[in-house]
């Protein structure tokens, strides 16, 4: 088991490198440079102040000494500074990854407590009105974006109750209540997105693992129907669900722009946008990096919990 | 019914009516200001080169850096025309033209602070002004300087004494104060370095910053030792960043935000917000952005004056702003007309201009012919590409234009170039024609005419150059009768609409939205001057 996570960090450790050889020649290829934006923003251009500024932010070095020194910043903890804020990139990152980590945990829980469930019944139910029922339900939360559910939420409550959710981020220290409802509502529209997606694959993976002979054999043998679903069946229709539920979280961390833009959640992905647009090198490339983290860890987290829902996986050997 | 007492009835029937009417009149009556109170307002992007306003251009710096900081004189907040009459002082307590409008001479107000506790003196001023105009020995540079021009007739800034500065001219620029006069024009601290303004603010205005979270909101408290005894009236201003537009409104319908964004509204949305919140106040006024088109005169084929006039001609002004506007602009040459502006032609005085015949089929005709003698043809179309900024407001306005390009037989594709892309794609002219929008500072023809048609401005993106259009803006810009100076600003807007130098197609206009309790919030001729916040106070 060590070996192998060991191997599997490695391998993550690779992957990073070349994660962040693709992420500098990606903004490199996209046409412009902060220096621009800068101009656009007054609204000319002079080619010699834009050397100059060039030259004090260091983008008119070569682009190996560029990315050599961004992955010296990254092996002594100095994330380099913003280009837009004139501020060091980690003091503006800090605050926008336990709000981006809180909406994915929430999005997530959603969508376990709503999709594993509606998927069991749908699958023990096959074909019955219920089934049906659930399947429209799953269908729609597919169909509709999280982001046109959030603006539906949005102008449903400011129509309905002249009221939305506060327009900046709400510490849980200083008011849980308010904290609570800024979360919830974006958490339940990008939830239940995801929600449709695990309950189909639960309710698939059911159908196909309720057919097996030692779920008959279970039947055969008189135990109880929920022993059997619950205990026997889910337990090990589990890992492809598993499998979605990772793959869904990474893809929220980066995944909630829309989100985060229609309820104004000072988040990562919000921010990486506005960064990307600025060509903030320093907290665009981060950004990413920590995505790609978040991404290889929680993948390593899906691979190790195949362990404990299948006693067959065995690691290291 | 007897006579009398049909007069009767009728003098009752009037008294009632006369009180109807007088009694929503009086009970509209400003109350007397009231102090506290924070308002929430809205921004739509964070800012962009934090209170660096020296720096930027765009209203989403000047808007929330504006109360900070004072200008040396400020257009009347609680005026809505901005003209040298409605000048007043602020850092200046009063000034003085002297040697025929050659100097101009500031006294400043004594026992100013900085937010940092430092004496203002008049020292601030000539650090700010050597600085603006890029003097020789100026103690400062800033990193990017967009309203240098403006500054390109001062000669010296002089300071006889710690509460005196004299501006000396090269000639005289009666419009010059209307250029101080602007939010675009705050003075600097001289202790601080201009690059420290991008991250914070050290100005002597009505407010304070108290935090400015990145990509949140930027937060202002009550400046207690402002120089405007019983100013400000509230205690606290608070902007948030909301990306979203549709959140931005929601938040404004909801009572969240008091104020929406300066240049922001439409008719449109003006019209569904009132109708959801019916005793919202919509105050239409002049955002001094005009939609334009620009021909790179340096290059074939807009390099001829006959294609030029065509597409002038072709493209339907009115039909745009109803399509596009949905009615919610006016047409205009190069400056917006009265009432919006001073200084436009009025729509009566356009006729007989490229592009504003009665007749809409009447245009497109001479356009074709003069398509036709510069060898182009419906049949044998002119194919340009057309570029414009990738952007909802440039493109809709740019699918217009080539609608009517091709009734004239100019096949067009459109290129949407990004906003990294755009001001230098323009200013190196690599381009041959493009759909574009422009902001003006002050409602004044120098702020305009040298930034936007002056040979060699980097923002005369069309490249057009004229010197006798040059000798007549420096007459204008000399002369001393507003009268004489109103008349020499029709003949050049004629002159530079009938040269096709950048085509003017219509000023816009914001439909400002505020809450009933907001008071003394008054929009000028121009979004960018009215944002100190000083006067405003609210009586919620």
């Amino acid at each position: 088991m060590k070996t192998y996570v060991v191997q599997r960090l490695v391998i993550a450790l690779l992957t990073l490198l070349g994660m962040s050889v693709v992420i500098f020649t990606l903004l490199r290829l996209a046409p412009g440079d902060i220096v621009d934006i800068l101009f656009s923003t007054a609204g000319y251009v002079s080619p010699s102040e834009k050397q100059a500024i060039m030259k004090e932010l260091g983008i008119d070095r070569p682009y190996w000494v560029q990315y050599l020194d961004w992955l010296h910043q990254i092996v002594t903890g100095d994330l380099g500074k913003s280009y837009r804020y004139d501020q060091p990139a980690w003091e503006i990152i800090r605050p926008l990854v336990p709000v981006t980590l809180e909406l994915a945990a929430l999005s997530i829980l959603f969508a376990v407590v709503i999709g594993v469930p509606t998927g069991v019944v749908s699958a023990v139910r096959q074909d019955t009105a219920l089934d049906y029922l659930l399947r429209v339900f799953s269908l729609a939360g597919l169909a509709m974006p999280s982001f046109w559910l959030g603006m539906v939420i949005i102008l449903g409550l400011v129509t309905w109750f002249a009221w939305i959710p506060p327009l900046t981020y709400v510490p849980v220290g200083e008011n849980f209540k308010l904290h609570a409802v800024q979360f919830l509502l974006p958490a339940l529209a990008v939830g239940y997105r995801s929600s449709a997606l695990i309950m189909r694959i639960t309710r698939s993976s059911l159908l196909e693992v309720m057919r097996e002979d030692y779920i008959r054999t279970a039947w055969a043998k008189g135990q109880r129907g929920r022993i059997v679903i619950w205990r026997h069946a889910l337990k090990n229709a589990m890992l492809p669900v598993v499998t979605v539920i990772g793959i869904e979280f990474a893809f929220l961390i980066g995944g909630l722009v829309v989100t985060e833009t229609v309820f104004n959640l000072p988040g990562v992905a919000r921010f990486l946008v506005q960064a990307i647009l600025w060509r903030d090198y320093p907290v665009v490339q981060n950004l990413v990096m920590f995505i790609a983290i978040v991404v290889i860890l929680s993948n390593l987290a899906v691979d190790m919990l195949y362990g404990v829902l299948d006693p067959r996986v065995r690691y290291g050997r | 019914m007897s006579r009398s007492r049909f007069l009767l009835c009728l003098a009752l029937v009037s008294a009632v009516v006369t009180v109807a009417l007088i009694a929503p009149v009086s009970s509209q009556t400003t109350p007397a200001p009231k102090s506290g109170g924070v308002l929430n307002m809205m921004l739509r992007e964070d800012l962009s080169q934090g209170f660096s306003i020296h720096e930027t251009s765009t209203i989403s710096t000047v808007w929330p850096a504006m109360p900070c900081l004072n200008n040396l004189v400020l257009f009347d907040p609680l005026k809505k025309t901005e003209s040298v009459d409605t000048v007043i002082g602020e850092l200046a307590e009063k000034w003085s033209w002297q040697d025929n409008y050659r100097n101009l001479v500031f006294f400043l107000r004594k026992n100013v602070k900085w937010h940092d506790g430092q004496p203002f003196t008049s020292k601030d001023v000539k650090f700010t002004f050597d600085m603006l105009r890029e003097a020789p020995d100026a103690p400062a540079k800033l990193r990017i300087n967009p309203r240098k021009d403006w500054y390109a007739n001062i000669e010296a800034v002089e300071t006889p004494d710690a509460f005196t500065a004299v501006f000396r001219l090269k000639k005289p620029q009666p419009s010059l104060l209307l250029m101080l006069a602007s939010g675009y024009t705050p003075v600097y601290a001289a202790h601080v370095p201009p690059a420290n303004y991008r991250t914070t603010c050290v100005g002597t205005g009505p407010f304070k910053v108290k935090e400015w979270r990145k990509g949140e909101f930027v937060e202002y408290v009550k400046n207690p030792d402002y120089f405007v005894k019983g100013r400000p009236y509230l205690d606290g201003l608070k902007y948030f960043v909301i990306v979203e537009r549709g959140t931005r409104q929601a938040a404004l319908q909801a009572g969240k935000l008091d104020v929406s964004f300066p240049g922001e509204t439409t008719k449109t949305a003006a019209e569904q917000l009132k109708k959801a919140v019916p005793q919202l106040v919509i105050t239409p006024y002049s955002q001094n952005v005009s939609d334009n088109i620009i021909m790179n005169v340096k290059k074939p084929p807009f390099d001829n004056l006959k294609v030029r006039l065509a597409v002038s001609h072709a493209i339907d002004r009115r039909a745009l702003i109803a399509a596009v506007h949905q009615g919610g602009a006016v047409v205009g040459a190069a400056l917006p007309p009265k009432p919006w502006g001073f200084w436009g032609v009025a729509e009566k005085d356009l006729a007989g201009l490229p592009g504003y015949g009665a007749k809409p089929a009447d245009e497109k005709a001479l356009a074709r012919k003069l398509m036709a003698e510069a060898g182009f043809a419906v049949e044998k179309p002119l194919k340009v590409e057309i570029v414009t900024r990738a952007i909802p407001v440039y493109v809709d306005m740019a699918s217009f234009v080539i609608n009517e390009l091709k009734q004239i037989g100019i096949d067009t594709t459109l290129k949407q170039i990004e906003t990294a892309q755009w001001h230098a794609m323009a200013t190196r002219g690599d381009y041959q024609i493009g759909a574009n929008l422009t902001g003006i500072g002050p409602d004044d023809p120098d702020a305009n005419y040298y930034e936007n048609y002056a040979c060699g401005s980097p923002r005369n993106y069309s490249q057009y150059c004229n010197e006798e259009i040059m000798k007549m803006f420096d007459a204008q810009s000399q002369e001393l009768d507003p009268k004489k100076r109103l008349a020499l600003n029709v003949a050049i807007q004629r002159k530079l609409e009938a040269d096709a130098a950048r085509p003017i197609l219509d000023w816009k206009i914001d439909y400002f939205t505020v809450w009933p309790h907001v008071k003394n919030m008054i929009p000028h001729q121009s979004i960018y001057n009215f944002g100190r916040m000083q006067e405003v106070w609210t009586d919620k």
